[in-house]
Formats: C-alpha cells, sequence, structure tokens
C-alpha cells in the first residue's frame, strides 16, 4: 500500500487530502488483504487525483476492483455538484456506456446436449472481433433515432420485445441525448458497427445458475438454480470512442478557459452547467443511447439462435437486467441530509440504488437494482442487488467486474491460447474466438478474483448476493 | 527505429524511440497500426494527413486518434507512415491495404489515445515517445 494511505476499518481505506498537492476531499476504497497484493500504486495516484476535481462531493472513491487506468481509476466513483462541480470524460472513458446484460431462459443445463453447436451458431450469428460488419442497414435519420431512444428505437424496430426497455438501467435511453454533439466521423463509425460485440474483454457467455444466495431476490428477479443463462457484454463502439476523442480535444480547451488545473491531462473538464460541459453530456449521452441498442440488438441475434436450435419463444427469454459501468448521470443524493443534484461519473464501476429507489421498476422495489458482475472466461460471475448503504456510501454504486491483475502483453507471453482453449475445454467451457492471441490476453488467470471482488462489496454492504453463474460456453471478440 | 510494449494492466502502453520527431510519430503510428491489424503490407491504400494542435503532446494524441479514425471508418490495415512536423503542424502520408478479418486476423481494437502517460523526450540523440492506448 502506498505511503500515507490509512486503514479506516477491516475492508475500507483512505487516501487522506495532502496526498498529492490540491486534493479537496479524501480518497476512500474498499479492498481486502486477498486484493491487496494486486493493486498498483498508479491507481491510487489516480484516485487523489480525481480529489482535486473543483466541486467533488465527499469522497474520491473506488470499488475493489479498482486498478490503474487513464484519468480516473478504473473501478473509480465520483460526485459533482451540478452548480459547482465538472464534467469529465477522463471519469467516464473512451468505451461510454460499455455494460452487461443478462438474458434468462427455460432452459436447463440437460437440455444444452448440443452446446459445441449452440457456441458455433452464436459466433456466426454475432459480429465478433476487428472489423466486423453490423447485421443493421441505417440511414442518418435512424442513427439520430437510435442516439435518442436507445433500447426503445431497437424494440421498436424488432429486435426485442416491450419488457426488455423496463429492465435496462434508464429504461434504455439517458435523457438529454443530443445528436448534434456527435460528429459525423463519430457517425460515420457507428453506421456499420450496430449490432457487433467489438474485442478486447468483450464477450457473450451462455451460464448455468449455480448458486443462489438469496432465494427471494432471485425469485424476483427471475433466476433460479440451474437455469441456463446468456450474458452480453459491450459498449458503444467505435462511435462512442469517437465521441470521447472529439470531447476530450474541445474540454482541454475549457479547463484553461475555465481557470481549472489538474495533475493529468486525460481529467480535462468543466463546470457540468457551462457549453462544453453541456456539449459533452449530450453526445455521451447519445452514444450511452447507442451502446444500449446495440446491446438490444445483439439480445435478438442470441435470441434467434436459441429459439431455432431449442423451440423456446423469445418472450420465454426475458431480459433481466441490463447496467452501465462508463457513465457520468445526473442524479439526486442525500449529502449531508440534504438532497442535492450531482452529476455521478462511474468508470468501471456499476450504479447499485438500492430498495426504494424511484428510479427502479415496481417490481424491484423490495429488491433494490439488479446488478450483473462478469467473471472472465473460467471464472464465475454474479448477480447482486443494490442496497442503501450503497446509496450511504457510494452513491449508489458498487464493482464492475474482476480487474485485471496481469497485463495483456505478459498474459501473452506466459499463456497459449490453444492451451486455455483446451483447459477451458476440460472444465466443459466451450470458448470460440477469432485468434489464439485473444483468448489469452484475457485468460482467467489475467483477472482478480471475481469470488473475492464480490465478496467485499457484499461484506461492505454496497450490493449483496443474489446467484452465482458459472460459464458454459463463450464467444469472444 | 523501434517500438516496445511496457507494462499496463488493463492497456497498452508504449514507448518509441527515432532518431527525429517525425520518425517517432511515424514509428508511433506503426505501433498502434500493427497491435490493429497484423500483418499488413503496402498495397495501395494510401492516405495524407494535416493537423494542427496547441503543443506537440496534443499533436500526437490528434494524430494517432486520426490514424485510429481512418483504419476503423474506412477498414483500413496502415503499415509505413511517413510524417513531417513543422512547429505544431503535422503532415502525414499512411500507406495499407484493405482490412481482411482472415489475412490481419489476431489484432485488438483501440478505442483511443490517453494523455495520461503521454510524454515527448529527447534522450541524447534520440526521441523517445510514451503514450497509452485503451483496448
Amino acid at each position: 500500500m502506498g505511503d500515507g494511505v490509512k486503514r479506516v476499518s477491516d475492508l475500507e481505506w483512505e487516501v487522506p487530502v495532502g496526498f498529492t498537492p490540491g486534493m479537496r476531499v479524501p480518497g476512500r476504497f474498499f479492498l481486502s488483504e486477498g486484493l491487496r497484493r494486486s493493486l498498483e500504486p498508479g491507481a491510487i495516484q489516480q484516485l487523489a487525483n480525481v480529489a482535486t476535481m473543483p466541486g467533488i462531493v465527499k469522497n474520491a472513491l473506488a470499488m475493489p476492483d479498482i486498478h490503474w487506468g487513464y484519468g480516473f481509476p478504473i473501478g473509480g466513483v465520483a460526485a459533482f455538484d451540478i452548480s459547482t462541480g465538472v464534467i469529465s470524460p477522463g471519469g467516464v472513458g473512451f468505451d461510454i456506456n460499455c455494460g452487461v446484460r443478462l438474458l434468462a431462459t427455460p432452459l436447463a443445463v440437460k437440455d444444452l446436449a448440443n452446446r459445441r453447436e449452440l457456441v458455433e451458431r452464436l459466433y456466426d450469428a454475432v459480429p465478433t472481433g476487428v472489423g466486423a460488419k453490423a447485421p443493421l442497414r441505417l440511414s442518418n435519420r435512424e442513427l439520430e433515432e437510435m442516439m435518442v431512444s436507445g433500447s426503445r428505437w431497437a424494440v421498436e424496430h424488432g429486435y426485442g420485445v416491450a419488457r426488455d426497455i423496463d429492465r435496462c438501467e434508464e429504461r434504455g435511453a439517458m435523457k438529454g441525448a443530443d445528436p448534434s454533439q456527435v460528429s459525423q466521423k463519430a457517425k460515420q463509425r457507428g453506421f456499420p458497427q450496430s449490432g457487433t460485440l467489438g474485442s478486447g474483454n468483450h464477450f457473450l457467455e451462455i451460464q448455468e445458475v449455480k448458486e443462489v444466495y438469496d432465494q427471494k431476490a432471485a425469485a424476483i428477479l427471475g433466476v433460479e438454480r440451474g437455469q441456463v443463462t446468456v450474458m452480453i457484454h459491450c459498449g458503444s463502439r467505435g462511435l462512442g470512442h469517437q465521441v470521447c476523442t472529439d470531447h476530450l480535444r474541445a474540454l482541454e480547451t475549457a479547463t484553461k478557459k475555465y481557470g481549472i488545473t489538474l495533475p493529468d491531462r486525460q481529467l480535462a473538464c468543466a463546470p457540468v452547467a457551462s457549453p462544453e460541459g453541456k456539449a459533452y453530456f449530450g453526445g455521451m449521452a447519445a452514444a450511452a443511447n447507442y451502446a444500449w441498442a446495440n446491446r438490444q440488438v445483439i439480445t435478438d441475434l442470441t435470441r434467434k439462435v436459441l429459439s431455432k436450435l431449442y423451440g423456446i419463444s423469445a418472450e420465454s427469454m426475458p431480459l433481466v437486467y441490463d447496467v452501465c459501468h462508463n457513465v457520468a448521470k445526473m442524479e439526486v443524493h442525500t449529502v449531508d441530509g440534504k438532497e442535492t443534484q450531482l452529476c455521478v461519473h462511474r468508470k468501471g464501476a456499476t450504479r447499485a440504488f438500492g430498495p426504494g429507489s424511484p428510479d427502479l421498476p415496481a417490481e424491484f422495489a423490495e429488491t433494490g437494482q439488479p446488478v450483473i458482475i462478469p467473471g472472465s472466461m473460467g471464472t464465475p460471475s454474479f448477480l447482486l442487488c443494490g442496497t442503501k448503504v450503497a446509496m450511504e456510501k457510494t452513491f449508489g454504486s458498487t464493482c464492475h467486474g474482476a480487474g485485471r491483475v496481469t497485463s495483456r502483453t505478459q498474459a501473452k507471453k506466459g499463456m497459449r491460447g490453444k492451451d486455455i482453449r483446451d483447459q477451458l475445454a476440460e472444465q466443459g467451457i466451450i470458448v470460440k474466438a477469432p485468434s489464439e492471441a485473444s483468448i489469452a490476453e484475457e485468460a482467467p488467470a489475467v483477472y482478480k478474483p471475481s469470488e473475492e471482488v464480490v465478496r467485499v462489496v457484499d461484506a461492505v454492504g454496497i450490493s449483496r448476493l443474489v446467484a452465482k453463474l458459472v460459464p458454459l460456453g463463450v464467444i469472444k471478440g | 527505429m523501434t517500438y516496445e510494449v511496457l507494462e499496463h494492466t488493463a492497456d497498452l502502453r508504449f514507448r518509441v524511440r527515432a532518431p527525429s520527431l517525425a520518425g517517432a510519430f511515424a514509428e508511433a503510428a506503426r505501433a498502434i497500426s500493427e497491435t490493429m491489424a497484423p500483418n499488413c503490407r503496402p498495397a495501395g491504400v494510401v492516405r495524407r494527413i494535416e493537423l494542427g494542435a496547441d503543443d506537440t503532446e496534443e499533436l500526437l494524441a490528434d494524430f494517432l486518434s486520426e490514424i485510429l479514425f481512418l483504419a476503423d471508418a474506412e477498414g483500413i490495415a496502415f503499415c509505413t507512415f511517413e510524417v513531417g512536423i513543422a512547429g505544431n503542424r503535422l503532415t502525414a502520408t499512411a500507406r495499407g491495404e484493405e482490412f481482411d478479418r482472415e489475412r490481419h486476423r489476431g489484432g485488438a481494437e483501440i478505442k483511443g489515445i490517453s494523455y495520461s502517460g503521454l510524454s515527448i523526450k529527447e534522450e541524447g540523440e534520440s526521441y523517445v515517445l510514451e503514450f497509452i492506448a485503451d483496448v
């Protein structure tokens, strides 16, 4: 642990004001002994850097999957007062609304006798990897409508069922999206990529619900032990990357204009209410909505494969929930007893609103918001629920995944894709990817153990474990 | 001229060394292009790039971002770059071929070039650039 970092309790740590010059609030993060070894000093420095940004409220926070990123650390959460604070693409990242969704199915593992064929067919149906082309042909008007309506656009165009919309964070469309803040370059990248998975850590996984920790919540969420589920992890593709690149450039200029001093240029920002801040928010929300439509189209491609192979209907494969983990949102939180309008940045962190939140569908009033935490190819994923404690401690936020511990370069040096594929096959997990290298880069051993990360968020109380999902088959980009 | 990939847990961190600043920029462009599309050969696709920026760091970020844009939007695998730099203005000629999923298999998409960890230094007779690419 870096010098000066203080232990607050068993699982909570503080980076005090003064750790780096200009800090306005302390940094705070959650970590167990088991996860301490993998924490890079660069990640703590990045958390301290976030604490220097104007208008930051209470703490710069990081979840137990904290690791060294760019701008914010990955796993970082920060809330800014909307009248005195800033908005920054460095707190969202290039892949705006990278996120995860979970589909339930009426199938049990015994129904998947032809599992290899299922993986092959999904790989053929869902465009994956560098240069993959979309199944959709969009007009300029359709792309603009998609950026405003998100999941709803996709459902209205035949890529899903009405209930899918209610099962997405923000009902699959952020308000305030402004397609005029999405450049022609970004649109050009967006046209051919809607309905594509991408590469890197993005995946589509067939899973089994292996354990249920909370029967009541699982029943409300619509999952039970032994059931087959499908998890989809992807984001806003080249459109979102370009929106970030374009606005980062504009906000670099704005940072100087508003006289803001920052320790890292990637934290370039502008006041939330400034023209530059509003422009970024409008473009970012449009890209976020594009990502929801993207995941909705992939959902439809997936359902069609399952329908054809197993004779089941789309309605029998409901969406459990869809969460985003790279985004900035306008939210109301209670700060020092007062309701306050905040711009909450989550970069590699998931919203985890507690029971009774007005932003959730009525069926989740008792459970809190479903939270989906993906593992890696060989390790389990988890379904959790948001809590009251998260509302008090972390602006309603929790972790987003396992978090890497080994670099991609080291992974490729130390492991062969073929060996990993064979090892996973021995465990009954079938992997299909465009290359061996992409399997080695994302091997199970390069991630922190997902079990330990979710154990910490459950123990701290910022979310509550509901079920464990284990992989059966994976397609990777 | 050469580039190396340094340790970074989540993303790709590159270090490039060349006798001139323009040569280092060209090598940085080659580093990201080879990451996205290995086995590229210059086969008739040529793009010219002209850019201006407020400082050299911004010029590097803008140049590499432009390569990412052209590669992604137009489906190009790039492999050779000629770069000229005068003050904070850059002109470049990028050569490559049409991206082919079979031929260029095994690459990784780069989402963006970060200012975190971006540095440009003169070391003796060489220019050394470092930058982090989000993958």
